[in-house]
């Protein structure tokens, strides 16, 4: 379960979260939407505490953290409960694919080598990277370095995985094994909480969409919902954008 | 003038110069250790912004930038002395040696500061996130994720550094160290074979640069095994 309340995050004067307030039940998937600037990879961000937030509390299963009290060992602690697949992979240049998975396990989580090399294998085995345990990051794909990310988060078996725009530095022929992967995980029910450009894969997986813009959550709703009948204007704007100028009922058509 | 130029002689000066190989190579050694931890030292301050210190540090790197070797190891061979006559303590019968070792650490110092903190920074900050969001503490992803990058990327150029080290110790002779440029001024002296004794050091000098450079490629390679080969061969 994540419980956000109150978040506010300014950079120089910049409000760029102006007060989210937001429940995710366990095993739901929810995908943030919303155009560049609005906010989302920042909301992301601020769960895990890579942004610390300038007020408003963050719990995340049994921790809770209040951000203007927040000391070091809060946000350890806050952080052993998330995992994060990010943009750009971000895996360690230094480490085999394997060694990669097994960081965290073994520094994080203290878990024995034995333990955490037999828990890595089974999970690269799940997003289909047996025969690369091996390789360095700089000898993979995109698509397969962000398949190591998901594993790395996976592993770690964390309360909430958080996907910070996972195929958004992909060549567009890769982006559907990383998706695939993404979907077969959220049926496992973990929680999962999704910023993406995808739409269709949002549609797909989501359980709640969050339309998100200009730092506030402008609309929240089932996919169903989001995609054939916005509330509110902004959405529709985006959602119209997005499409590529095509008309919306496209959207619309193709969303159930 | 020296006499007329004999060949031969080159083959009589290398052994009697070889044998002060070793004053050169323990300069170099120790400064070069010595060189690592205060350049670790003087880097810190300046990565992690501490007021005062980091400032002090810019003085120091600048001013061994912009200064000769030459003219540091006179300062430190006249200074550290002076220095020490105001507490009443007598190094003028020092060992010189000692003098071009803190000379040449101090100089090495504020090159690998340099390097060390070019290195770290140019280690992907996300890398640091994503150790972050795995549940490491900073100095876990000090250590475990950002160093061994850092020493790979931070290698070349201390070997360059080491290598034109290596040739600087040459000057330690003008204050009076007996190496092997100390040793072949003497022989000059009493043979006034001049260019023969600088052929004979000059193939020394290369010799031990080869090998030098040899050995650093073999660490490189092992250091930088993670990385595309045409990075990496080059």
């Amino acid at each position: 379960m994540i419980y956000l309340q109150g978040i506010k995050k300014s950079f120089r004067n910049q409000e760029v979260l102006k007060g989210i307030n937001l429940t995710i039940e366990k095993g739901k998937v929810v995908t943030i939407l919303g155009p560049s600037g609005s906010g989302k990879s920042t909301l992301l961000r601020c769960i895990n505490f890579l942004e610390k937030p300038d007020e408003g509390v963050v719990q995340i299963g049994d921790v809770r953290v209040v951000a203007e009290k927040a000391n070091k060992k809060d946000i350890m602690a806050l952080r052993k409960q998330s995992a994060m697949v990010f943009q750009h992979y971000n895996l360690f240049a230094h480490k085999t694919v394997l060694e990669n998975v097994m960081e965290g396990l073994i520094v994080a989580k203290k878990m024995k080598k034995a333990e955490a090399r037999q828990r890595s294998e089974q999970v690269l085995e799940r997003v289909g990277l047996s025969d690369k345990l091996n390789y360095f990051p700089s000898q993979l794909s995109g698509g397969q370095q962000q398949r190591v990310g998901i594993a790395r988060a996976l592993a770690l078996n964390p309360e909430v995985i958080l996907f910070d725009e996972p195929t958004s530095a992909l060549d567009p022929e890769l982006v559907g094994e990383v998706l695939a992967v993404i979907k077969d995980i959220a049926k496992e029910g973990i929680t999962m909480l999704i910023v993406t450009h995808e739409m269709q894969f949002a549609r797909e997986v989501s359980d709640q969409v969050l339309f998100m813009d200009g730092g506030v959550i402008v609309e929240k709703g089932s996919p169903m919902e989001i995609f054939t009948n916005p509330r509110e204007e902004r959405t529709r704007k985006f959602l119209k954008r997005i499409s590529g100028g095509l008309p919306v009922h496209w959207i619309q058509k193709t969303a159930y | 003038m020296g006499k007329a130029f004999d060949i031969t002689l080159v083959g009589e000066f290398l052994p009697q110069l070889v044998q002060y190989l070793g004053v050169t190579l323990q300069i170099l050694a120790v400064s070069t250790v010595f060189g690592i931890v205060i350049g670790i030292a003087a880097a810190i301050p300046r990565l992690f912004r501490i007021p005062i210190l980091s400032q002090l540090v810019v003085v120091y790197v600048s001013f061994i930038r912009g200064t000769p070797i030459l003219i540091q190891l006179f300062l430190i061979f006249y200074g550290v002395p002076a220095l020490f006559l105001l507490f009443d303590i007598d190094l003028t019968r020092m060992d010189p040696l000692y003098f071009v070792m803190i000379t040449y650490s101090l100089s090495n110092g504020a090159v690998f500061s340099e390097i060390f903190r070019g290195a770290i920074q140019a280690i992907d900050y996300g890398q640091t996130e994503a150790a972050y969001s795995v549940g490491m503490s900073d100095s876990q992803t000090f250590f475990r994720i950002i160093i061994p990058q850092a020493i790979g990327i931070a290698f070349p150029n201390m070997a360059n550094c080491i290598i034109s080290s290596l040739k600087d110790t040459s000057l330690a002779f003008t204050i009076g160290v007996m190496d092997m440029v100390g040793r072949g001024e003497t022989l000059i002296a009493s043979t006034a074979h001049a260019l023969e004794v600088y052929i004979s050091l000059s193939i020394i000098y290369y010799i031990v640069v080869l090998v030098l450079e040899k050995l650093f490629r073999l660490f490189e390679k092992r250091v930088n095994r993670y990385k595309p080969d045409v990075v990496s061969s080059a």
